[in-house]
């Protein structure tokens, strides 16, 4: 069979330009390393990796849904709601526990079924209403951040809640207990998608729908599956979210949206066969943490990052459209 | 090409498939009317016939994909319910379709597990299922494909046997369908999955072997059905080389001609001249021109390079090298807006794609190409428009004759009309026309092959590029033949008759391929 | 046997007519009942006052109509219509240049943001979505550093004449309304009548098809994000004299807004493509209930959650009907 041609020259030039983007991080993240003293101690690592975590999680769960809808943003799959749904969740677990006294747990319970009802949501609205993704999330995304307004009042609720502060806080054999918890969330999320029929049978769904169909498996199902795991894991980065702020802002759904969509498609990047997986959507989201942290230890204006993480989506997606323009 | 077919003919084992006076009709055509096809276990069984002989319509109704108005479809002995994809799939028929239909970033072993997974307590068995796939692989298909490649990654004979490995790997296929599936590959890639099929046959499973190519058929099939207009036009045992003549003439039958105005041209200046063209693997070196006034056409099989070469002369494909000029200037390559400019009016293959803006009316699409004479200062005028659009409809009698209904509802051949419509307004004089008739009931195809005499006649170069054989003898002043990407033949008018070319493009005539 | 053949086509027809004007119906009910809640909906100071305060949002809901008409969507009109304001007020501010050039300047600052996404788009080949996406992070981000974290560039001795392009009006009629008045008509001309329209429409719904035709498909993109950046950037000078001041990052506030009305509007046309009457009717009706919702006396924040399901509600309704009707 070694006889047989196989896209050998094309396929170098597109695995060139898409390493683009890795490249460009890594050169990155040497300056901060050569220029700023102390940002490769290990302080300041756990430091890029708990602030990554909040995003990490995220990414992971519009992975799901980029993984089942595919990468293409327009016709495929993308969930731009996944940071409102956490927002709104945080804003509801943060109120019970500042102005209603409920406990702990039905607090979280509470922000839980806000996040899997929201899920459900966008679920109907693309699988059984029929509207685009794309469309479909980038209008419940605003319902969603309405809700968290109306029950926080757009204020900010500051927590001492024993989780929160644990979460945020505590640690295990000296590591940190939020960043073990998350590692944990992420590695079921691999296993589940990279390591299980379901997982394999989503990915066939998003890669080629008509070989899914083909192969007697009920598209429309997967999909909706993604939406409603997408809304798990908006609940799930909430109480992240709380930790790392230590209670619910108003806001941030914008700034955790672009850092969840750049970290979940720059995964893509680092992904041997260039696709959105559920592991490349954390590292990506560790990289976006490292290069914010590192802009900052070489004291540059914070007010840049915004502008090097949007040139980076354009420098990413680009490559990936020359990428595949040259594949085929 | 003349030694003993690799496993032996069933001889008279009994029918393990078989369609009975099937009948289907579409709005206005009767795709089958009455066709039966009969397979015996362990052989390989040729189904041929031309474009609209109703091969397509029968393996669909096999398929359960569409329902047919009359006939039984029986398998292994019991009725099988026609209609039904899953009562088919369950009796063991399996199709291997043209398009591979894979998930390109997943491993051979992925693709062929996909939907029947095997997986233990720690998730997906990884290695077992690189493993039992490759063991597939070597077994069934006698194919050494490491099981953890990317489908990306595989070249497309090795991404057929894959898909074939898929079709196959729960072990309960009984007959399998191959709908062309030797196209796209090169003459090496066929040899591979040959050893492949004949490895099947001798596991005693039956297959149906779909496909233009001639010269296979004649290698493989131990027999062949041939089907003309919806009915069985013959079927062939014990088929060998020396049958292709017969084969063709079965395909084919005598009764053409009355279709095509046949009319000598005065061919004028060179128009079109393509100059060295290449794009790997699809055409290689081509040459060639066409003069004012002159119908040239292109033959050459699904696979052949012709559709690349025809996008790439209409500029929505960039070639890699060579040069292609009209009326002596030389064109930009890769823009159909350049081409345009040159004069050039694309009738594309895949009407409804890519011909027409479908949700638009008949007279939007007329004046598409050519707005800007029938604007004043960048606005439509819009009676001039309708006015334009309503003498093209009179004049190339499109049904029905109003202009502002939507272009999807019109048929196949008053689409076509469209196409062309839209191509006269812009006053352009180099055609390109792709597949012309594909699709087109056969009163629709008379007028047409009219309107494409009236344009060399009134001195357009004209290039049609077609699978039709009967049709380019019809039509063209010359026949350049495409044969895996390099043109190895020019037929005049004189020289060209069916069962040549037809030998021609199906690389049935070896000695004719190697001299051109 | 014909009049029972015809007996669905009838029953077809009037579902058609419904799918297609069923919005119509939901608009007339909410005015109903917001008119019915409160009294001084219906009055002529409100009214105008809804249709004034619609202005802005038409601006931008014209930009996204002729993006979307493409085929494409552009995240970065917010952007756009920021960068018209900070260039105008600068170029007042600090360069003292008169209000006309200074109209001309904040339009170039849009047609600059246009030239971005159209050179992304179309010639480094990134979707739309994608493309305009970055196109918001950084641009935002360079408003950011442009004001050192946010804060507003005010301007209070605005020249007159700028000034009123916001609240000035011409025998009676409130500026900012004969702008998007002429704007309207500018757009429909453009999209309802010339010949770039309909090649415009033939790119959006056939993209192929309109290459195969021999179309400069790559250039009628580009033209269509630029000219709905130059469009954009008109609002922004409304808003910034409204003010007198550039707020940065608040042209964001209309995208959400600017897509549905497009894309209610879509549904509402019989080949369910986007049009400038449509989009019109989508922008009021929004407006329509942001006011509505005001007058009723809800709290803030409650309104900002009600017109979130309400938008939701109306695109899955407008999906909905256009499915129907195909």
């Amino acid at each position: 069979m070694s006889a047989l041609a196989t896209p050998g020259g094309r396929a170098l030039s597109a695995a060139v330009v898409s390493a683009v983007p890795l490249l460009v991080f890594l050169a990155l993240l040497a300056y901060f390393g050569a220029r700023a003293p102390g940002f490769l101690d290990p302080a300041t690592l756990i430091l890029i990796l708990k602030q990554a975590i909040p995003t990490a999680v995220l990414g992971v769960g519009l992975s799901f849904v980029v993984i089942g809808g595919g990468d293409d943003v327009v016709a495929g799959g993308i969930d731009l709601s996944v940071p409102s749904i956490a927002v709104l969740s945080a804003a509801i677990i943060a109120d019970q526990l500042a102005f209603h006294g409920t406990g702990t747990l039905a607090a979280v319970l509470l922000g839980f079924m806000a996040a899997v009802a929201a899920g459900l949501c966008n679920a109907v609205l693309v699988t059984r209403i029929g509207m685009t993704p794309l469309l479909a999330t980038l209008a419940s995304s605003t319902a969603f951040i309405g809700f968290s307004k109306l029950v926080t009042a757009n204020r900010r609720i500051d927590l001492s809640d024993p989780l929160i502060v644990t979460l945020r806080d505590g640690t295990v054999a000296g590591l940190p207990l939020g960043l073990l918890a998350a590692t944990a969330l992420i590695v079921i999320a691999i296993a589940a998608v990279h390591r299980s029929r379901w997982g394999l049978r989503l990915q066939a769904v998003g890669g080629n729908r008509d070989a899914a169909v083909i192969a007697g498996l009920d598209a429309r199902r997967f999909v909706a599956q993604s939406f409603l795991i997408a809304g798990v894991f908006g609940g799930l980065a909430s109480l992240f979210v709380l930790a790392r702020g230590s209670g619910s802002t108003p806001g941030v759904a914008e700034t955790l949206l672009m850092e969840t969509v750049l970290a979940t498609f720059l995964g893509a990047a680092f992904s041997p066969r260039r696709v959105v997986t559920v592991w490349g959507a954390a590292l990506g989201a560790i990289l976006v943490s490292a290069l914010s942290i590192g802009f900052g230890s070489v004291g540059v204006d914070v007010f840049w990052t915004g502008c090097v993480k949007g040139g980076l989506i354009l420098v990413v997606v680009a490559a990936a459209a020359v990428a595949r323009r040259s594949r085929t | 090409m003349t030694e003993a077919k690799a496993i032996e003919p069933p001889g008279d084992a009994p029918d393990i498939l078989s369609l009975d006076g099937i009948a289907k009709a579409f709005p206005g055509v009767q795709a089958l009317d009455g066709a039966t096809l009969r397979v015996k276990a362990g052989e390989i069984h040729g189904l041929i016939g031309e474009n609209g002989a109703g091969k397509s319509t029968l393996i669909k109704i096999l398929a359960g994909l569409y329902t047919p108005d009359a006939g039984s479809l029986t398998i292994g002995g019991g009725r099988v319910a026609a209609g039904s994809p899953d009562a088919v799939h369950a009796a063991g028929v399996r199709f291997i379709h043209q398009e591979l239909n894979l998930v390109p970033h997943f491993t051979v072993a992925e693709t062929i597990f996909l939907g029947q997974e095997l997986a233990g307590p720690l998730g997906l068995r990884t290695g077992a299922m690189r493993r039992a796939a490759e063991r597939f692989l070597k077994d069934t298909l006698d194919a050494d494909i490491a099981g953890h490649r990317l489908v990306s990654d595989l070249g497309i004979a090795e991404r057929k046997l894959v898909q074939i490995a898929r079709a196959l790997i729960d072990g309960k296929a009984r007959v399998v369908v191959f709908d062309e599936p030797t196209a796209p590959l090169t003459h090496a890639e066929i040899d591979h999955l040959f050893k492949a099929i004949e490895a099947l046959g001798r596991r005693g499973i039956a297959m149906i072997y779909v496909s233009h190519y001639l010269a296979e058929i004649t290698r493989i099939c131990h027999r062949v059905t041939v089907l003309r207009n919806g009915r069985n036009a013959g079927l062939l045992e014990r088929v060998g080389p020396e049958d292709t003549g017969r084969l063709i003439s079965l395909m084919v039958g005598r009764d053409i001609g009355h279709l095509y105005p046949r009319h000598d041209h005065t061919a004028g200046a060179p128009w079109l001249r393509v100059e060295k063209l290449s794009l790997a693997p699809h055409y290689l070196d081509v040459d060639f021109e066409v003069r004012r006034g002159e119908i040239v056409g292109l033959a050459g099989l699904v696979g052949s390079g012709r559709e690349e070469l025809v996008d790439s002369i209409a500029g929505l494909l960039a070639p890699a090298r060579g040069r292609i000029g009209i009326g002596g200037k030389q064109l930009r390559p890769g823009s159909t807006a350049a081409a345009a400019r040159r004069g050039l009016a694309l009738v594309p293959r895949d009407r409804r794609n890519d011909g027409l803006v479908l949700a638009q009316s008949v007279a939007d699409n007329i004046n598409l190409a050519s707005l800007d004479a029938v604007s004043t200062a960048g606005f439509v005028r819009r009676d001039a428009a309708a006015r334009r659009a309503g003498e093209s409809i009179e004049a190339l009698d499109i049904r029905p004759r109003a202009a502002a209904t939507a272009a999807r509802l019109l048929s196949g051949g008053n689409q076509q009309k469209v196409v062309l419509a839209r191509g006269l307004a812009t006053g352009a004089d180099l055609f390109v026309l792709d597949e012309p008739t594909i699709g087109v009931d056969i009163g629709a195809k008379a007028e047409i092959y009219a309107l494409i005499e009236r344009l060399a006649r009134d001195g357009a170069a004209v290039l049609i590029s077609s699978s039709d054989p009967t049709e380019l003898i019809g039509l063209a002043d010359r026949i350049l033949v495409l044969l895996r990407g390099r043109i190895v033949v020019e037929l005049t008018r004189d020289a060209a008759d069916l069962d040549r070319l037809v030998a021609l493009t199906t690389g049935g005539d070896a000695t004719e391929g190697q001299a051109a | 046997m014909s009049r029972l053949a015809s007996l669905p086509s009838l029953v077809g027809s009037g579902r058609a007519a419904f799918a297609r004007h069923g919005f119509l119906a939901v608009v007339g009910l909410a005015i109903v009942g917001f008119a019915v809640a409160n009294p001084s909906f219906l009055s002529l100071a409100n009214l105008v006052n809804i249709v004034s305060g619609a202005v802005i949002p038409l601006i931008v809901g014209l930009a996204m109509t002729l993006v979307v008409a493409l085929g494409a969507i552009d995240l970065s009109v917010g952007v756009a219509l920021d960068f018209g304001s900070a260039f105008a007020i600068v170029a007042l501010k600090d360069y003292g240049v008169p209000w006309y050039l200074a109209v001309a300047i904040g339009i170039a600052g849009g047609t600059l943001v246009g030239v971005v996404n159209a050179l992304v788009v179309v010639r480094f080949r990134v979707s739309a979505f994608l493309g305009t996406l970055g196109v918001f992070f950084i641009g935002g981000s360079l408003q950011r550093i442009f004001t050192n974290g946010g804060g507003p560039i005010s301007f209070r001795r605005l020249p007159t004449e700028y000034y009123d392009l916001a609240v000035g009006d011409l025998y009676g009629i409130p500026i900012r309304i004969l702008i998007a008045a002429a704007l309207v008509v500018g757009y429909f001309l453009l999209l309802e009548r010339s010949a770039l329209g309909r090649k415009i429409h033939a790119v959006g719904q056939q993209s192929r098809a309109a290459r195969v035709a021999g179309l400069p498909v790559g250039a009628i993109v580009a033209f269509g994000f630029v000219c709905a950046g130059a469009t954009a950037a008109v609002g922004g000078l409304i808003a910034s004299a409204n003010l007198r001041m550039f707020t940065p990052l608040a042209g964001n506030a209309y995208l959400m807004d600017a897509i549905a009305a497009v894309f209610i509007g879509a549904s509402m046309h019989r080949d369910g493509r986007p049009n400038v009457p449509g989009t019109l009717t989508g922008v009021l009706f929004l407006a329509m209930v942001a006011n509505g919702l005001n007058l009723m006396g809800l709290d803030f924040n409650l309104k900002d959650a009600l017109s979130g399901v309400i938008l939701v509600a109306a695109l899955a309704f407008s999906v909905i009907q256009h499915r129907r009707r195909t």
